[in-house]
C-alpha cells in the first residue's frame, strides 16, 4: 500500500471578480461574476511508506493547496485520493490520527499553556494510552532536548525552541506520515541542522514517511530521497535531486581571469566543438558555463591555455537553487 | 463519553491559563460581579416604574427576564463564536483544528469558551427567586426538572442559530454584521410574547425562535397554561435548531477554502 496515492487530484477555487469603481461595486452587489482558478491541476502522485519527499514550487504554485487536500483540510474538487488508506476529507477524524502536521508559520500548540500542558491536551485529543505517551514523550524530550522547555508557556519560547516543540507535538501520537510545511522557515543554521538530523533519525528509526515543502533547497538536499516540483498546479518534475541537476544542465561554472583582454568570439572559437558558454563579465574576467553532456573543466582549460595565459581560475559547482531558479524563469525545456 | 472527558480537560486547561494571569483573573471576577450587580439594579429600577405590561404584572415580567438570563448565560459561556471569522478563518487556526481527530465545532467551542459568563445564571436565578417570592409563587416537584430541560433547550436554540450564522464565514470569508443584529433581536425573547403584534410573534416562534429561550418556558413556570404546548416544545426546538446548526457547519467545512498562506 502506498502512503499517498493521488490520481487526477484537482482543486478549483471560485473567485469573485470585482468590477472597477463605484458603479462596478454596485453592479457586484446584484450580479456577481465568478472566475474559476485551478490551483491544483490533475496531479498524479505516489509516495511509498518510509520515503522522504520534498515538494517544491514557487509561491502560488499549489503546494499549500495540495498539502491541505492531503491532510484532509480541503475537499478535492475531483480526482482520487487515498492517504494511509483513508479518504482524508471524508474520513477526517479517523484519518488524522495517522498523520502529523507541522505548519512552520502557524503554531500547533496552545499559546498560553505550558508546553507540557499542550502535550497533555494532545494526549487526550488523540486518546493515547498513558504508557505509550510517557515513553514516547521521554524519547522526544531527550532527542529534541526539550527538557528545560516543558514548563514554559509556548508564547515565551524562541522560534527555534518552538519549532522543536511543534515537531514533538506532531509526533506525539506516533503517526506513520508526517507533513511539514516550511519547517525551517526563519531558523538559524544550527537549529536547521538539528531539525534535519532529527527528521532523518525518526525516518530511519520508525519508518515515518515525510512529505515536506520548503523554500530552502538545502533542506531537500539534506533530507529527500525524491523531489516533486510543482508549477502552475502541475507536476513538472518527479525524481531524484541529482537527476534534476543533470537533466537541466547544471554543469559547473568556470571563472577565468586572463592576462590580457580577448574578444569573446575568439574565445568561443577555441571551444567550438564542446558546449561551453562564454560570457564576458568585465575587463579581463570571463565566465564559462558548462552545460552539455559532461564537458569537463580540464577540457576547456586545455583549449584555452595554448592561446591565452591565465591569471586566475575559480570553479563553481552548480547549485540546485540556481537550477531550480532557472527552471522557474525559463520554463521546462522538455516536459 | 470521550467528549465529556475532553470537555473537562479543556476546562481544566482554561482554568490553569486564567490562573496564570492572577491579577487579570481577579479583576475579571470583580468586574463580573459588579456587572451582574448593575444588571440587577437596572432591571429593578426599570420595572419599578411599570406596574403592568399588557396583562402581565411587574413581578411576572421580572421573573421572565430573570429566567431568560439563565439559558442565555449558558449560551454565552459555550458558544462564544464572535471572533470565529477573525481568529479561525483569517488567521487560519481552523487548519490546525481540522488536523485533529475530534469534531471541529466541538474543538472550536472548547477553545473559545468563557465559563465565567455563567455568573449571569446566578443573577438570573436571584432575579427569579426575588420575583417568585414577591408573587408567592409555588413550585411543583416537577418544576425543577422542566426548568433544567428548558434552559438546555433554550441554550441549544440560541447556540444552533449562532452556529448557523458563524458558519457563513466558512462559505465566504467576507465579514458579516448579521451576528450583532441577531443578538439584539434575541432580546425580544425576554418579554411576554402577547405584547407584540402577530407577525413578530410568528417570527419569534418559528423563524428566530427566541421566544423559546425566554418567554414560553418561563410562562410554564409561572403556571400560565396558555402557552403550555409551546413550552413543552422547547427541548424539541433546541434539538432541531442545534442539529440544523451542526448540519450547516458540516456543510461549511466541506466548503471551506482554507486560509491563504
Amino acid at each position: 500500500m502506498y502512503s499517498i496515492e493521488a490520481q487526477g487530484l484537482t482543486k478549483d477555487f471560485k473567485i469573485v471578480q470585482s468590477r472597477e469603481g463605484m458603479k462596478g461595486a454596485f453592479r457586484d452587489l446584484f450580479d456577481r461574476q465568478y472566475r474559476t482558478i485551478r490551483a491544483v491541476d490533475e496531479i498524479d502522485l505516489r509516495i511509498n511508506p518510509g520515503e522522504i519527499v520534498g515538494y517544491i514550487g514557487e509561491n502560488g504554485a499549489g503546494k499549500s493547496t495540495t498539502i491541505k487536500m492531503l491532510t484532509g483540510i480541503l475537499q478535492p474538487t475531483s480526482g482520487d485520493l487515498k492517504v494511509n488508506g483513508y479518504d482524508p476529507h471524508g474520513e477526517r477524524e479517523q484519518f488524522v490520527k495517522t498523520i502529523g502536521v507541522v505548519f512552520g508559520q502557524r503554531s500547533q500548540l496552545w499559546w498560553d499553556l505550558a508546553v507540557r500542558e499542550s502535550f497533555r491536551l494532545l494526549k487526550k485529543l488523540y486518546s493515547i494510552p498513558d504508557e505509550d505517551y510517557h515513553r514516547h514523550l521521554n524519547r522526544l524530550t531527550e532527542v529534541l532536548e526539550m527538557g528545560p522547555l516543558l514548563e514554559q508557556p509556548v508564547r515565551k519560547l524562541s522560534l527555534g525552541q518552538r519549532m522543536r516543540c511543534e515537531l514533538a507535538a506532531a509526533l506525539i501520537h506516533q503517526p506513520r506520515l508526517l507533513f511539514l510545511d516550511e519547517p525551517t522557515i526563519g531558523l538559524d543554521v544550527l537549529v536547521k541542522e538539528n531539525i534535519r538530523r532529527f527528521l532523518k533519525q525518526i525516518n530511519e528509526e520508525y519508518g515515518t514517511t515525510i512529505l515536506l515543502t520548503t523554500h530552502d533547497l538545502s533542506d531537500i538536499e539534506a533530507l529527500s530521497h525524491r523531489v516533486v516540483m510543482l508549477d502552475k498546479g502541475k507536476i513538472i518534475y518527479n525524481g531524484g535531486l541529482p537527476e534534476l541537476s543533470k537533466q537541466w544542465g547544471g554543469g559547473p561554472r568556470l571563472y577565468l581571469e586572463l592576462k590580457e583582454e580577448w574578444a569573446l568570439s575568439a574565445l568561443q572559437d577555441f571551444t567550438k566543438d564542446i558546449s561551453a558558454e562564454w560570457q564576458h563579465i568585465e575587463g579581463r574576467c570571463y565566465r564559462v558555463g558548462l552545460t552539455g553532456p559532461d564537458p569537463s573543466v580540464s577540457e576547456v582549460l586545455s583549449r584555452v591555455v595554448p592561446h591565452a595565459s591565465i591569471k586566475e581560475i575559480r570553479i563553481e559547482e552548480a547549485k540546485t537553487e540556481d537550477i531550480v531558479r532557472r527552471i522557474y524563469q525559463e520554463g521546462v525545456p522538455h516536459a | 463519553m470521550t467528549s465529556s472527558k475532553l470537555f473537562i480537560d479543556y476546562f481544566m486547561q482554561y482554568v490553569k491559563t486564567r490562573l496564570q494571569y492572577r491579577s487579570d483573573f481577579l479583576v475579571q471576577m470583580v468586574t463580573d460581579i459588579m456587572f451582574q450587580a448593575v444588571n440587577l439594579v437596572f432591571i429593578l429600577v426599570v420595572f419599578s416604574h411599570t406596574t403592568q405590561l399588557s396583562s402581565w404584572s411587574r413581578e411576572e415580567v421580572i421573573f421572565i427576564y430573570g429566567y431568560f438570563l439563565v439559558p442565555f448565560s449558558i449560551f454565552a459561556a459555550f458558544f462564544n463564536l464572535w471572533e470565529f471569522n477573525e481568529r479561525y478563518i483569517i488567521k487560519g487556526e481552523l487548519d490546525r483544528v481540522l488536523t485533529r481527530p475530534v469534531h471541529s465545532l466541538f474543538q472550536v467551542m472548547m477553545e473559545t469558551m468563557t465559563p465565567e459568563s455563567l455568573s449571569g445564571a446566578v443573577t438570573g436565578l436571584a432575579v427569579m427567586g426575588w420575583a417568585a417570592w414577591e408573587m408567592e409563587l409555588d413550585f411543583y416537584w416537577y418544576d425543577p426538572l422542566f426548568f433544567i430541560l428548558f434552559i438546555l433547550g433554550g441554550a441549544a436554540v440560541y447556540g444552533g442559530l449562532y452556529i448557523m450564522l458563524t458558519s457563513i464565514s466558512l462559505f465566504s470569508d467576507s465579514k458579516t454584521d448579521i451576528q450583532p443584529i441577531m443578538y439584539n433581536i434575541g432580546n425580544y425573547g425576554r418579554y411576554p410574547i402577547d405584547i407584540y403584534n402577530k407577525v413578530i410573534q410568528i417570527v419569534l416562534t418559528w423563524l428566530m425562535p427566541f421566544a423559546f429561550v425566554g418567554f414560553y418556558p418561563a410562562s410554564f413556570l409561572l403556571h400560565d397554561e396558555r402557552w403550555l404546548t409551546f413550552a413543552m416544545f422547547t427541548p424539541v426546538m433546541g434539538l432541531i435548531w442545534f442539529s440544523l446548526g451542526v448540519l450547516v457547519w458540516n456543510l461549511g467545512i466541506k466548503n471551506y477554502r482554507g486560509a491563504g498562506s
